[in-house]
């Protein structure tokens, strides 16, 4: 069908002959081929709107901080009219315009030969203007770097290329319903507790990424240790005899563009708290008996005010407590048992490709801008104990994908299949009142397949 | 506000007074505890090495970045930090390893190394508690990868005479790496 060799690799195999859409199988060559990884960046991180950061972390006009956008490094600057993202290149001669982390300028001017530009990418001028650096061909409006387009969502920095391409908005989608009720349910909204943790996985994105939709199975036997010591082990039980599987209980979102998101039962924790059935319960009651993460009991009416009816059921029934944005971004909002009782963590991560072969691991963690300093410390430690470089949990998912990564070179290896065949047969909870394709009761496959899916359709598209 | 909460302990400045000399009994009792520790760790021996561990611990390791000469005092976050351990977390770290099947991450685990040297000792206005820079370097090996990953960076740490045996009181961690080039912080530096 697809006789166009833009969907056909060196090799003559057609992409859309690497993933079986019937029997919901991916050929593992896909998680290595640096071919594939080429058309990635053009088809995937230059199309879609890619996840860079949070807007405190530049809040002051001036301030910048360099990010990556697929492939290309960009310039996230703030100045009084907003947050810009332009190529960190210099239309000269190709320098990087800035080889800092962050900082302040009104003004990049890049090292090799002087030029310089605004926080928004604008060019302002080259050395000795009177002798005309940058010549007389081109005007100084097509001097300046290029831009990307924008969109500021709850504080957070989402950038595209693609700019005649879908609004941010379209691209959310059936996913923005949920997505609400993390990022815009307070006044105030979120900050960043501190720039993010950064480090280096020598594994395809893609492996870090397909996980990050809404894997629930994993939790099962990689976090097992959770169970034995952690902070679910069950008193009394003794090393070994752990059993996550209450907590793979839930309805799991999945969305058009491969957004999806875990939405686990606070029913258990609920009724623990207040020892009384949950259904007999107010909406009210039940923020009051657990707070989302961050959330205080001063700052619950803005919940109830700013979310509706029907989100307010989602957030204390089932509420998106891990998740992903397509294509590499991952969010966590978990209730965290501890002695001294439950205490929530927010994370976002990036999963940065940095070739075929190796990922860039990036750790925000975040709090509400209103939740107290002494809690979001400790939602800082217990998210640094628990997440991110050196963290008990995901210490063990960034030792895992680097072997997936060499097993999908192998000769025989790469075309074995990654299986996605744990299919919901339910259809919606009784009850459920949000938007998007949603499976009821133990994790299953779909939304990881929902990615596969959607990276399949832009893998494919005409472009 | 929030900064205040987060920041570590100030460590007492490090001030040539105050050195302790090399090659004298208090410094080589010092060189001692890092060379056994190291081994210790190397080993795998981490219920003992908890051993070495006080109770009011601070254990930090800042990010870094890379900003200009003039900023470098900025190239040290310690708000969202690598590891930020009380003595609770460090030995549910150390739990997790030497208590459960399932610590994935470093089990099988890496074989590591940790070479310390630069070794400075500096008496503190505390009689019991020494201030201690070394520097580290670990390399770590794991499953047949034919590359180590090198994890170099300096150590500032305070040892306390604790009824006669020196302790671990606190412990900060320079990287050099902004963007860290190992797969995790599994193992303890």
């Amino acid at each position: 069908m697809q006789k166009n060799s833009q969907r056909t690799l060196a090799d003559g195999t057609r992409i859309s002959d690497l993933i079986n859409l019937e029997t919901r199988e991916v050929a593992m060559r896909t998680l290595s081929d640096p071919e594939l990884y080429e058309l990635e960046m053009e088809r995937i991180f230059a199309k879609t709107w890619v996840f860079l950061g949070h807007e405190t972390e530049i809040p002051k006009p001036g301030d910048f901080m360099i990010r990556d956008l697929g492939s290309d490094s960009v310039l996230v600057a703030r100045d009084k009219d907003g947050v810009h993202v332009s190529l960190n290149v210099c239309p000269h001669r190709g320098m990087k315009i800035s080889t800092l982390d962050c900082g302040n300028t009104p003004a990049h001017v890049c090292i090799y030969h002087g030029w310089a530009f605004k926080p928004n990418g604008d060019f302002i001028g080259a050395p000795v203007e009177k002798e005309s650096m940058h010549g007389k061909l081109l005007s100084k409006e097509q001097l300046g770097l290029k831009k990307a387009r924008v969109a500021i969502y709850g504080g957070l920095i989402f950038a595209t290329w693609n700019i005649e391409g879908p609004s941010f908005e379209e691209f959310l989608g059936d996913a923005k319903w949920y997505f609400d009720t993390l990022w815009c349910r307070t006044d105030k909204g979120m900050e960043v507790l501190g720039p993010p943790q950064r480090f280096t996985i020598r594994a395809n994105w893609k492996t870090a990424c397909e996980q990050s939709a809404s894997d629930g199975f994993h939790v099962l036997t990689l976090h097992r240790w959770l169970s034995e010591v952690g902070p679910y082990r069950k008193p009394g039980s003794e090393g070994g005899g752990g059993d996550l599987t209450p907590e793979m209980y839930g309805s799991e979102v999945y969305t058009a563009h491969a957004h999806t998101m875990r939405c686990i039962e606070l029913d258990r924790k609920i009724r623990r708290l207040t020892g009384k059935d949950p259904s007999e319960l107010s909406v009210k009651e039940k923020l009051e008996a657990l707070p989302p993460p961050g959330v205080t009991q001063e700052m619950i009416p803005e919940l109830l005010r700013n979310l509706s009816e029907d989100q307010l059921k989602i957030i204390t029934w089932r509420p998106p407590q891990v998740g992903n944005f397509f294509p590499n971004g991952l969010f966590e909002f978990v209730y965290i048992p501890t002695p001294d009782g439950v205490v929530g963590v927010m994370a976002l991560h990036a999963y940065v490709p940095k070739g075929p072969d190796k990922l860039e691991f990036v750790n925000w963690i975040l709090a509400e801008k209103d939740t107290p300093p002494e809690l979001k410390a400790t939602m800082l430690r217990l998210g640094v104990q628990l997440l991110g470089t050196s963290g008990m949990v995901e210490q063990d998912d960034s030792d895992t994908w680097p072997h997936q990564t060499i097993a999908a070179k192998g000769a025989v290896s790469k075309h074995i299949t990654l299986k996605y065949q744990a299919i919901y047969e339910t259809g919606k909870p009784e009850g459920w009142p949000g938007p998007g394709d949603v499976g009821d009761g133990f994790t299953k496959d779909d939304t990881q397949w929902r990615w596969w899916q959607y990276w399949h359709e832009l893998m494919t598209a005409e472009s | 506000m929030l900064q205040n909460l987060l920041e570590p302990t100030p460590l007492p400045p490090s001030v040539r007074a105050n050195r302790v000399a090399i090659g004298s009994p208090e410094y080589n009792e010092i060189l001692d505890f890092l060379y056994d520790e190291a081994e210790m760790l190397d080993n795998l021996r981490l219920a003992e090495w908890g051993e070495l561990l006080t109770q009011d611990l601070e254990y930090n390791a800042p990010l870094r970045h890379t900003r200009s000469t003039a900023q470098f005092d900025q190239t040290y976050i310690r708000t969202v930090q690598h590891l930020h351990e009380s003595y609770g977390s460090m030995m549910m770290r150390v739990k997790r390893i030497t208590d459960t099947k399932s610590a994935w991450g470093e089990d099988p685990p890496s074989r590591v190394k940790r070479m310390v040297s630069n070794v400075r000792v500096y008496k503190t206005d505390k009689a019991d508690e020494f201030k201690v820079e070394s520097y580290l370097l670990v390399t770590r090996s794991r499953f047949d990868f034919d590359y180590f990953d090198l994890i170099p960076c300096v150590r500032y740490d305070i040892l306390r005479r604790v009824q006669g045996s020196l302790k671990l009181a606190r412990r900060e961690i320079l990287l050099d790496q902004v963007v860290i080039g190992t797969p995790n912080l599994g193992i303890i530096l």
